[in-house]
This record gives C-alpha cells, sequence and structure tokens, in this order.
C-alpha cells in the first residue's frame, strides 16, 4: 500500500508515493536521485546519510518518509550554496579531510549544523561531537583539523563583514 | 637544479615528487558528485537480495519457492554454466575447494549463497527471500579450529581427508642447537580475533549486457577489475574481449574487495541469462557475516636469547583459521603463509623454525585485510620480544631495539628469505621512543596513581614488503603474477594530460599523486592532468590496487611514459620556438627558450592537428605507453614503530590511550600529506583490530556480531591524535625511491596496545595475549593471577 507524500527538498515542493517501510534515504536516492546522501549501515549508527529534517541533523536511513508529510528536508546538495558549507569543504580540501569520500557527505551535513551551534568548538570537543560519524579511512584527524580549520575560517569571515559593516 | 635519486637534473617543482599537493579528487567528492556502485541506475534495473544460509552446515534437501515468486527467485541451476571459483596454491599438498556462485548440495557457513532473488526495490527483492522455504538436513558445526582439527571432526569438504588447507615450513638454521645453548626460554601463546574489513560503503555489483558492443558490462565495487575480468571470464566461459569491468568510485577496500567473489559472478551469470540490467548492494548485515573476514590467528612462540635478551631462534607455529572456501586469488593459504614468511621482522634472528596452517571452518572465508597476515606477525613477534625483555628484566625497547637488523648489515637476508633493500630500523625505533618520553613513564609509574589507573608503555615494530614483483608473486605460487603495472600517458590536442591506469583509486589519493609524478616528469599542473583508471576498457592491463604498490608501480610506469613524452615535446617545442634542443626546459606547462615559450596545447595542437608543424621525421600525435617492474620484484621494504602511552583501569578493564607516536619510513615520499593521512587511517584501523572489532561465533556457527551495535569500529573517540614523524631512505630498487606504505599503519597496532597493556598491568603480574582486549578479557587476566576471592 503506498502513500502519498508531500515535502519541500532541498527548497523544491515535491510529491511522492511510498511504501509504510520506505526510508527517507531511499526516496532521496532512488527517486530523486539526489546520491550525495550516502548508506553505510542503513541502521541508523554510521552517519553517512545524515540529512536536515527541519533544519535537525538526522539519519535518513530510519526516517520513514510516510511521517515526513510537510517536512523541509535539506541534503548536501541542497546546500551547495550556502557560505558556511562552502567554508567547510574548502577546509575538508585544504586539511585531507577525506579519503575515499563515502562518509564525507555525513561529516560535512554533521560538521556543518555542529558549527552551527557551536562556532568556536576545538579539538577533543569536536572529536566527541562528531562520534556519531563513522569513517573508515581518515582515523577522524583530517575530519578534525578541517573543523577547526573551518570554525576559524568562518569566524574570520563573520568579523570581516562586521568589519565592512561598522 | 639539483640531483634526483636516479641521477638526472630536474628543476625542483612545488607540484612533483615531494609536495603535498591538495587532492584533485576532492572536489566531486566534497560536492556530493562521486559516483558510488548504488548510485548507478541502468534503465530496466532489477535489485538483487540473495537468499543466504541461516545455518552454518548443511546439506539441502529442498528448497521451495512460493507460487508468486517463481520466476523471480534463481537457483544454481539456472545459472549452470557459472563454473565455481577455484583458488589453489602452487604449495605441496593444498586441499581445494569449490565456491560455487550459487551452493545446490550443501551450506558451509551463515551467508553462504543459495538463490537470487529479484525484484523492482531491494526490499522487495528482501521479500521474496525471506518468503523462500529451504529443507536442511543439519550437520556439525565446525565452528572453531579446536573443533576442525580435533579427530574425527565433521569436514567441511567431503572429499578431503580432514579440516586443513595446507600446512606450509620453514627451516633455517640449527634449532636444535639454538635451544640447546639459550640461556632464556620464554614460550608464548597468543591470539587474534576474526573480523571483518568494513569498508564504510559495502561491495556491490551491477551488470548489464551491452547489446551495441555485444559486451557484458559489470560494475563491482572493487579494487582490481582487470583482474576480475579475467577470472569473470574463465568462469562465465565468455572471451575477455566481451567483458568489461568498472570499478566506479568505491568507498574504501582494505582487501575485501581484492577478492573475487561468488556475489560477482552470480550476478554477472544471470544478468547474462536474463539479458537484465540487475544490481547488488550489500548491506551491513551482509557484509559482516559473509565478506571475506580478517585476522583469526593463534600463536604458538618459543624464543631462544641469552641473558641479555638477544634472541638467537625463534619457533613458531600458525595456525589460521581461513573460513569455508579459498579465495581467489589469494588462496586460503594466504594470511598463515605471509605470517610466517615475515615472523622475524625488524630483527636479526638467524634461526628459525615455522609451521603455517590454514584450517578449513564453517565460516565466512577470509581474506585479505589490511596488512594481511603482517598484523598477526608483529603482534606475535612483538609480544615475545618484550615478555623476553621481562623475562631478562630489562627495559623492552633497550632489547628490541639490540635485537634489530643494523644499519650496516643492510641489504639484509631474512631467515625467512626475505631480500631487505634497505633502512635503519634501531634509528627509527629510537626516534620512536624518544617522542614518547620514556624516561618520564618510568617515574610515573613507580608512583600509584590517585586514581589507581595503571599506565603503560608500548612499542612495537615491524618491516613491511611493499610493491613485491614477479619473483615474490612466483614464490607464492598464486594463479596470478602481479608482476607489473602499466601506463598510457595521452596528450589531448589542447594540452591536457590524460593518464589512463590499470591501477584502481579508493581513498589513497592515486588521481593526485600520479599526477604529481606527471609534473615531475613533464613540468606540467597537476590540476591539468587527469587520472583515469578503474575501467577495463579505458585502461591498458593492470593488476589494481592493493598490497602497498600502487604509488610505486604505476608511478614508476606515469614517472617512464611521461619521461618519454617530455622528450618529444621538448623537440617539438625546440622546433616550434626555432631553438637548439638542449637550449629548452619544461616548466608550468609550456617549453621555455629563454624568454620565449610554446605552451602545451600549441604543442598538442601541432601533434594532433598540424603535423606539417613538426620537425623533419618527428611521428604525430603524442602519447606513450610503458610498462614497469622495479628493479628488483622482491619488493621495496617500508618499516615502522609505533609507541604509545595507555592507562587501563583493573576495576574495569577500559583502555585509554594518552598518546600515539609513529615513526616511520617509506623511503621517497611522493605527497607527505597523503602518507601522513594513510598512516593515521591505518593506525585507526589497527586500533579496532586491538581493542574493539570481532565476530566471535557460537557452537552452532552462527556469527555474534552483524551490526554496528554489535560490531564497533572505532569512532573519533577512540582514536587519538597521532604523531606522525618521517624517514625518508630510498628504496634503491624502484622509480624516486619509493616505498609502498598503505597498510604498514594498521600492521603495529596491536602489538603496541598488547604491549602497552602488559607493561601496565606488571605490576599486577597479569598478561594478556588475545586481540580485540575487550575490558572483559583483561579483567580476566587481572583476575586470573589475583588470590581467589580478591576481586573487587
Ligand atoms: S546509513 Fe544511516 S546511519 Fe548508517
Ligand atoms: S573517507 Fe572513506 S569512510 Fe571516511
Amino acid at each position: 500500500m503506498k502513500t502519498t507524500v508531500s515535502a519541500t527538498i532541498n527548497g523544491v515542493a515535491q510529491t511522492f508515493e511510498v511504501e509504510p517501510r520506505t526510508s527517507l534515504a531511499d526516496v532521496l536516492r532512488e527517486q530523486m536521485r539526489l546520491t550525495a546522501t550516502h548508506l553505510g549501515c542503513e541502521h541508523g549508527v554510521c552517519g553517512a546519510c545524515t540529512v536536515l529534517i527541519d533544519g535537525q541533523p538526522a539519519r535518513s536511513c530510519i526516517a520513514l518518509a510516510v511521517t515526513l508529510d510537510g517536512a523541509a528536508i535539506t541534503t548536501l546538495e541542497g546546500l551547495a550554496d550556502d557560505p558556511l558549507m562552502q567554508t567547510l569543504k574548502a577546509s575538508f580540501h585544504d586539511q585531507h579531510g577525506l579519503q575515499c569520500g563515502f562518509c564525507t557527505p555525513g561529516m560535512l551535513m554533521s560538521g556543518w549544523d555542529l558549527l552551527k551551534r557551536k562556532p568556536d568548538i576545538q579539538g577533543q570537543d569536536i572529536r566527541v561531537a562528531m562520534s556519531g560519524n563513522l569513517c573508515r579511512c581518515t582515523g577522524y584527524q583530517g575530519i578534525v583539523r578541517s573543523i577547526e580549520k573551518a570554525a576559524q575560517t568562518a569566524k574570520g569571515q563573520v568579523s570581516q563583514t562586521k568589519g565592512a559593516a561598522a | 637544479m639539483n640531483q634526483t635519486l636516479d641521477g638526472r637534473d630536474r628543476i625542483v617543482r612545488t607540484q612533483g615528487v615531494g609536495a603535498s599537493v591538495k587532492r584533485n579528487e576532492d572536489k566531486r567528492l566534497l560536492n556530493g558528485q562521486g559516483e558510488y556502485l548504488g548510485d548507478l541506475q541502468v534503465p530496466g534495473m532489477a535489485e538483487v537480495a540473495f537468499l543466504r544460509s541461516p545455518v552454518a552446515h548443511a546439506r539441502i534437501r529442498g528448497i521451495e519457492i512460493p507460487e508468486a515468486h517463481k520466476g523471480s527467485v534463481f537457483l544454481a541451476s539456472d545459472i549452470p554454466f557459472a563454473k565455481p571459483i577455484v583458488a589453489v596454491s602452487a604449495a605441496k599438498g593444498f586441499n581445494a575447494s569449490d565456491y560455487p556462485a550459487l551452493v545446490s548440495d550443501k551450506v558451509r557457513f551463515v551467508g553462504d549463497l543459495i538463490a537470487i532473488c529479484i525484484a523492482p526495490t531491494r526490499a522487495e527483492a528482501e521479500d521474496i527471500a525471506q518468503s523462500c522455504i529451504v529443507d536442511f538436513e543439519d550437520l556439525p558445526a565446525v565452528w572453531d579450529i579446536d573443533v576442525a582439527t580435533a579427530a574425527g571432526a565433521p569436514k567441511v569438504h567431503d572429499h578431503w581427508a580432514d579440516n586443513v588447507y595446507v600446512e606450509t615450513r620453514i627451516e633455517t638454521g640449527d634449532i636444535a642447537a639454538v635451544r640447546a645453548k639459550a640461556e632464556v626460554t620464554v614460550k608464548r601463546n597468543l591470539r587474534m580475533g576474526r573480523h571483518a574489513g568494513v569498508s564504510l560503503e559495502g561491495r556491490g555489483v551491477l551488470a548489464h549486457f551491452n547489446r551495441r558492443l555485444d559486451e557484458l558490462t559489470v560494475y563491482s565495487s572493487t579494487q582490481f577489475p582487470h583482474v576480475i575480468r579475467t577470472i569473470m571470464a574463465t568462469c562465465l566461459g565468455v572471451s575477455e574481449a566481451k567483458l568489461r569491468v568498472i570499478a566506479p568510485d568505491v568507498g574504501g577496500g582494505f582487501g575485501p574487495k581484492n577478492n573475487f567473489h561468488p556475489e560477482e559472478l552470480a550476478v554477472a551469470a544471470l544478468s547474462m541469462k536474463l539479458n537484465r540490467p540487475l544490481r547488488w548492494i550489500e548491506d551491513r548485515r551482509e557484509h559482516l557475516i559473509a565478506s571475506p573476514h580478517a585476522r583469526e590467528h593463534r600463536y604458538e612462540l618459543t624464543a631462544y636469547a641469552d641473558s641479555k635478551g638477544k634472541i638467537l631462534g625463534l619457533e613458531a607455529v600458525v595456525v589460521v583459521d581461513a573460513g569455508a572456501y579459498s579465495v581467489w586469488p589469494w588462496t586460503a593459504a594466504m594470511e598463515a603463509g605471509m605470517s610466517a614468511g615475515i615472523m622475524t621482522g625488524p630483527y636479526d634472528i638467524p634461526v628459525y623454525h615455522a609451521r603455517a596452517i590454514s584450517v578449513a571452518t564453517n565460516k565466512s572465508p577470509l581474506g585479505p585485510y589490511r596488512g594481511v597476515g603482517r598484523s598477526g606477525a608483529c603482534f606475535a613477534i612483538e609480544t615475545l620480544v618484550d615478555a623476553v625483555a621481562r623475562e631478562v628484566k630489562r627495559e623492552p625497547a633497550d632489547v628490541r631495539i639490540e635485537n634489530m637488523v643494523p644499519l650496516e648489515a643492510m641489504p639484509y637476508r631474512s631467515a625467512t628469505h626475505k631480500y631487505y633493500d634497505s633502512g635503519d630500523y634501531p634509528t627509527c625505533a629510537q626516534m620512536a621512543r624518544d617522542a614518547v618520553d620514556l624516561p618520564g613513564i618510568r617515574a610515573r609509574q613507580a608512583k600509584p596513581s590517585p586514581d589507581g589507573k595503571l599506565i603503560g608503555f608500548g612499542m612495537a615494530s615491524y618491516t613491511e614488503q611493499s610493491a613485491h614483483g614477479t619473483a615474490e608473486w612466483v614464490a607464492r605460487g598464486l594463479p596470478v603474477v602481479f608482476g607489473y603495472e602499466p601506463a598510457l600517458a595521452r596528450f589531448t590536442p589542447d594540452g591536457k594530460l590524460i593518464l589512463f591506469v590499470g591501477i584502481q583509486n579508493h581513498g589513497q589519493g592515486l588521481e593526485t599523486t600520479l599526477a604529481q609524478v606527471a609534473h615531475e616528469e613533464l613540468g606540467i599542473p597537476v590540476a591539468d592532468v587527469i587520472v583515469r583508471h578503474g575501467d577495463s576498457s579505458v585502461s591498458p592491463y593492470g593488476m589494481g590496487t592493493f598490497a602497498s604498490r600502487s604509488m610505486t608501480m604505476a608511478g614508476g610506469a606515469v614517472s617512464i611514459a611521461c619521461g618519454q613524452l617530455a622528450e618529444k615535446i621538448l623537440r617539438i617545442g625546440a622546433h616550434l620556438l626555432q631553438a637548439p634542443k638542449d637550449a629548452v626546459t619544461l616548466r608550468d606547462g609550456k617549453v621555455f627558450f629563454g624568454q620565449q615559450s610554446v605552451s602545451f596545447a600549441q604543442i598538442g595542437e601541432a601533434a594532433f592537428l598540424h603535423p606539417e608543424r613538426l620537425p623533419e621525421g618527428e611521428e604525430p600525435a603524442l602519447e606513450a605507453n610503458a610498462v614497469y617492474q622495479p628493479g628488483r620484484s622482491t619488493g621495496a621494504f617500508s618499516y615502522a614503530t609505533h609507541a604509545c602511552v595507555v592507562t587501563v583501569d583493573p576495576g574495569t578493564g577500559h583502555v585509554e590511550i594518552l598518546d600515539y607516536v609513529v615513526c616511520h619510513d617509506c623511503g621517497t615520499m611522493v605527497n607527505p600529506m597523503i602518507v601522513e593521512a594513510q598512516v593515521v587511517g591505518g593506525v585507526a584501523q589497527g586500533l579496532g583490530t586491538a581493542l574493539y572489532e570481532e565476530i566471535p561465533y557460537d557452537d552452532n556457527g552462527q556469527p555474534l556480531a552483524s551490526t554496528f551495535l554489535d560490531y564497533m569500529i572505532p569512532g573519533a573517540t577512540e582514536v587519538p591524535d597521532v604523531r606522525v614523524l618521517h624517514m625518508e631512505t630510498p628504496s634503491p630498487h624502484t622509480r624516486f625511491g619509493i616505498k609502498g606504505m598503505g597498510e604498514g599503519g594498521a600492521i603495529a597496532p596491536p602489538a603496541v596496545i598488547i604491549n602497552a597493556i602488559n607493561d601496565a598491568l606488571k605490576p599486577l603480574g597479569a598478561e594478556i595475549g588475545e586481540t580485540p582486549a575487550t575490558p572483559d578479557r583483561i579483567l580476566d587476566a587481572i583476575l586470573a593471577v589475583k588470590p581467589a576471592g580478591a576481586a573487587a
């Protein structure tokens, strides 16, 4: 039995048909062809599938699409023009925060949310905050450095903007 | 200008060999535009779910497919043309196993493939698999090495005499004489647990028939597409010319994607038969129970030493649980053979006798995983070296360093017949030791800590054969000899360079480092170089990425090919500039004569579109093919010492890592940023082996860890900030002096962590000899030496 769900995906109103068991990740990946959202475990542990649901980071592999009628969903693709996401991506490039790239979209989504909430976060606190995202390649060092660097850069950008306004 | 390692004058370039260039491949991956197996769709495609055996060992009496799903479920009898995968080692007496695409008579492990179910979605395909009923006649499960080797044990392969794939021996020197003269004899029994490889992306296959080309195209998340094409053609009974294997972006490999899997064969065969695109995406449970597993070693070791701890001789019995089938091409003998074959590691131990035994059980087949065999060997010898040091009451660091092959003995032939090409093992070990302030730790250990935690220092060293070529693979008796690597370097008429290579890049940064090699030869900006890999129809035949070989091997090939192009470009450039050839130089994608220059675009245009502009006798076009083999095919030996400081809570058995240092030498580093990150990533995986990762089996042969809830890989809080120190001793036998290093980081952590734990437990008289060192195992070790009733 299929249900019709309407939700905003990356700012665009979408309507799709799902079974009660269909995950948001499958809707995004298979129906919308938004394949930045990766699946590393499909049982809510690895964080590779992290997206924003109504602004909150969530695991799209265990979010049932039927429950999301009216929700606003943002994937990595949807933040392509976001300045903080651009800063974060630049830092991942600069600090070698990715190897195979499979965990990376989830890391970027969680890292983005983290920096929004805690722009000053550093070192061990980043490790704790990011512990819900698994990476098998990097040993996390590059990821922690990338987020640290992004925090510094983003702060610089904010004060510059402020300076310009003053 | 400076002298390079091969004696040629070369301009020092900021993007060439030795520069920490940022990666070319990052952009698409950061933008979520990587294309992994699960991102591919082909029109008309059906999804595959496998019906896998839920039991470890049973005969199949019948399979009942519900009426509604007939036509969606396919058995071995539906793909009779698919031949089983047979991986036979040339070692004498090797027992061969048939690993079929789908089993028909008997299942041999939980996860063995019984049927292929297809549907429009994975969920529906899984429903169909669930609805099938298999009538099993249960057989006793051979779930452990001891069960497998007991007298009268049930047999995994009915036609064998016992459950042993093969036993091999190494006997170097007179062990009886050493036994007689040793002042100290130290014995240890050690175990390394079974675990999984756990690339974050699981395995996957998509097969479809290309009507126009009359060719079956198989996408697979694999580390070696060309080699897969070869074996798949054999198993399908088709010509390689009618088969194309493509590895798209691959989300981590680490060895489990370096085998020919029955899933690859099954999906390809059924797609061929149905003439329909099929896709299988492995889920995490399948990966944990049914991808080729890692490790599961047991060691019985005896060191014979003098009273100072100098090891005079070593005896080893290495027993590996190789699981139900021999994986192709490595065979079931690889893990035990490699472990026994590198056991003496960086040590000058002249007398060595070993037996390496590979046992068949009803578990997932064992395959290569980062470090292959050497993680176990390092764990074994390094635990033993520390035990020897404790026995002679000396500092383990000193005993370790005194036993090492000294610099002046290089090159060195080991008791296992390995040829260590170069390196300074003692200096490396000293650097690691000094980086962690050993005297300070010893002082802290002398006073009890307020929280009751015990502090421990550990050290472990290894030497790693990398980029080995023909001689080594012939010696191992494998079905394929991975002796070389090709490169085709091709300019486009607009002056960009495309490198077509046979390796496969899945996180190692090869789309950048191979471009750096091209830059080294041609002065072309790294950003102007595209590296194409992973497609058997695009690249020349190559062996893929494994065994820490790609940088050395493909780097060598790219260097030769680009060197040839550099000559041609200089000739054309000089001609266009009307300058003598020896007066022009290459820089920034241009040929310079004084201030005047022509760009590679102008040269490409002349070479491809305007041959009339070329010098007399110059052939049009601008491409070169090269094949590289290292100067010696016995391998370039990287090495390292890891040192760490831990605390052990004797009340909970919990281990915390306070400091972790790696001092390593992989010869010339092409990109130090990438090298360092490979080391750190390897260490994280090794810490998983050391402390967390394990798939135990119960006595029914059921795997007890099958999700990320009961199988733990290290997260960001489990991995410390690793400090990496570099040494650079170029290999005399490879282009630029490169040695391979992709695996090394994962080799030493189990050893170093166990040594640190044992150092911490020393005041209690307790010792642990098993990985993963879980809190339970540590508490057991403590309780084993505490008087009864004394436990808190
Ligand atoms: S795929 Fe969703 S948490 Fe792993
Ligand atoms: S970069 Fe490969 S899993 Fe994180």
